[in-house]
């Protein structure tokens, strides 16, 4: 695959007028590596394509890899050897203001939700159009007009406009999630990687927020790779599986058709009742 | 009743008692003479009378004096909340350059760091004395020898609350692409509030207080009236200024907790 320099990215994507080629934003990796300073080696070798507007659960125990392989294809995790290109633009060796361009792009999930629990839904939500928006804006938290409305358009399509000025650390688990997949989608991106969205949540609105993931990659034609340890939900949610451990990909196939037998290869043991949101027995 | 399989004990269980230990024995070597600072109990039993009728002249207070400390202690209060504020605004952004969280350029933050621990190292009234040289007698001198105390105290008490802080949303920032600044506006600044509201309440607690030691040298406030009235050993006198102290002390206090309340 030919990469472009990411430069050009800065200023191909700085007015949202741009409608993006969908096929522009597939995924590739190429034998990645990443080894961490203290020596522990994230990814091993990993090679994957994942086409634009895929819908991807990558399942695997902690310590798989798979947090690793999200926070990679960002950038937040340097790749040590290989190469990986998001977009047609080469991620590793990208310079720090074209790695910031290319993640204005990406949106990202938290297990944590990550919001500034005392800044409003409103400004947390703003900080999804920071890699559009002027320094002097920013600290005088004057933001465009076009960017509020994209922030209220999201807020909305995961149900949570009424609380636009609430504080976020008022709300429950589940609202701040929205309010995070909101952040994500206010970037308008071409991407939405989400790690362990839902791990911290309750099973119903574990489910809620899985369904919402699910209608921002039907609805919009947004990729969106969703990490779980949960495989009734990867199975659910997923279209695609990637399975991970010890820091390699060892299943990689359709979710709906995944046996327990390639769960149980993927976990490298016996299927355990934690293993399923709904329990043992009830999700047979 | 059956036997319990206990665990091994911990080993270290005397480092509490030696720790005790050791410190009781580095105060009686600082206390001996010739090696420490020579505490000589025979010299507090010759001459505790001389201190103590200053101590029963400070409990009979001159009340007429009021009147005359009325402007120093508005020149106090008025140097005091200058020089917070002032000062908060300086040590603001600076915090977030000194954390670590907040600003990962090492060589940048080390830089700070040093300059901060210089700052600090220079005794108050040291700045009070220079500055007095520089600008003259009054209450200009002591609000900035105030404000450079404040910058000293308030980065270093912020930036370890920045660190202290979650990192998860700054990482956030990182991930939407927005630059370092950017990151610390949005997403550090709403969280780092209470602990610098905080901080900033209690450097004007110290003001009000270190405002009536920098009039010693000539810079302004209460100190000026206590040096002079000290001069003429009117202790009647001092001990209304001491009060007057106190009580805005206490009520500072009072207000400031208060706050704080409302912050968290």
């Amino acid at each position: 695959m030919s990469s472009h320099p990411v430069g050009s990215l800065a200023g191909q994507w700085a007015g949202s007028a741009t409608v993006a080629d969908p096929a522009h934003w597939a995924i590739s990796l190429r034998d990645v590596t990443v080894r961490y300073p203290n020596g522990t080696v994230g990814l091993n070798g990993v090679s994957l394509d994942i086409p634009a507007g895929s819908m991807v659960a990558i399942v695997g125990l902690s310590g798989s890899g798979k947090s690793t392989l999200i926070r990679t294809i960002n950038g937040l995790v340097p790749v040590t050897a290989g190469t990986l290109t998001v977009g047609g633009c080469a991620v590793d060796g990208a310079r720090p203001r074209a790695l910031r361009a290319l993640r204005g792009e990406i949106g990202m999930v938290f297990q944590g939700f990550n919001l500034a629990g005392r800044a409003s839904v409103l400004q947390n939500v703003l900080v999804g159009r920071l890699a559009h928006t002027p320094l002097w804006r920013t600290l005088i938290g004057r933001y465009r007009g076009s960017d509020k409305q994209l922030a209220y358009e999201a807020l909305d399509s995961v149900g949570i406009l009424p609380k636009l000025y609430a504080r976020a650390s008022d709300l429950s688990g589940g609202q701040q999630q929205r309010v995070a997949i909101a952040r994500a989608l206010t970037q308008q991106p071409k991407i939405v990687l989400a790690d362990e969205p839902v791990a911290s949540l309750d099973p119903p609105t574990a489910h809620s927020v899985m369904g919402d993931l699910r209608r921002i990659n039907e609805e919009r034609g947004i990729t969106v790779l969703v990490n779980l340890h949960l495989l009734d939900l990867a199975r659910e949610y997923g279209v695609r599986l990637i399975g991970m451990r010890a820091g390699e990909v060892v299943y990689d196939g359709p979710a709906a058709s995944a046996s327990d037998a390639d769960f149980e290869r993927i976990y490298g043991r016996p299927i355990a009742s934690g293993d399923r949101l709904a329990g043992d027995g009830a999700a047979r | 009743m059956t036997e319990l399989a206990l665990p091994p004990r911990p080993r270290g269980g005397y480092r509490g008692p030696a720790i005790a230990l050791g410190v009781l024995a580095v105060t009686v070597v600082m206390c001996l003479p010739g090696i420490g600072i020579g505490v000589d109990l025979g010299a507090i039993a010759r001459n505790w009378q001389n201190g103590a009728d200053k101590i029963l002249k400070l409990l009979a207070p001159d009340w007429s004096f009021f009147p005359r400390t009325i402007a120093p202690f508005v020149e106090t209060l008025q140097m005091a909340v200058i020089a917070t504020a002032v000062g908060s605004a300086i040590s603001l952004p600076v915090s977030f350059w000194a954390a670590r969280n907040t600003n990962p350029s090492a060589p940048f933050r080390l830089a700070v760091r040093a300059m901060l621990n210089i700052v600090r190292a220079v005794p108050d009234l040291l700045y009070a004395a220079i500055l007095v040289a520089m600008v003259g007698v009054g209450a200009l001198p002591g609000m900035l020898a105030l404000v450079v105390f404040n910058i000293g105290i308030l980065v270093k008490l912020v930036s370890e609350a920045l660190d202290a802080n979650d990192t998860g949303p700054l990482e956030a920032g990182r991930a939407v692409g927005a630059t370092q600044p950017q990151i610390n506006r949005t997403l550090a600044l709403p969280d780092a509030w209470p602990a610098f509201a905080n901080q900033a309440l209690y450097v004007f607690e110290l003001n009000v207080r270190a405002s009536t030691v920098l009039g010693l040298v000539g810079a302004g406030g209460l100190g000026l009236l206590i040096d002079a009235v000290r001069t003429f050993y009117r202790y009647d006198q001092l001990s209304l200024i001491i009060l007057e102290i106190l009580i805005i002390v206490i009520v500072i206090d009072t207000v400031s907790s208060a706050i704080r309340r409302r912050l968290v």
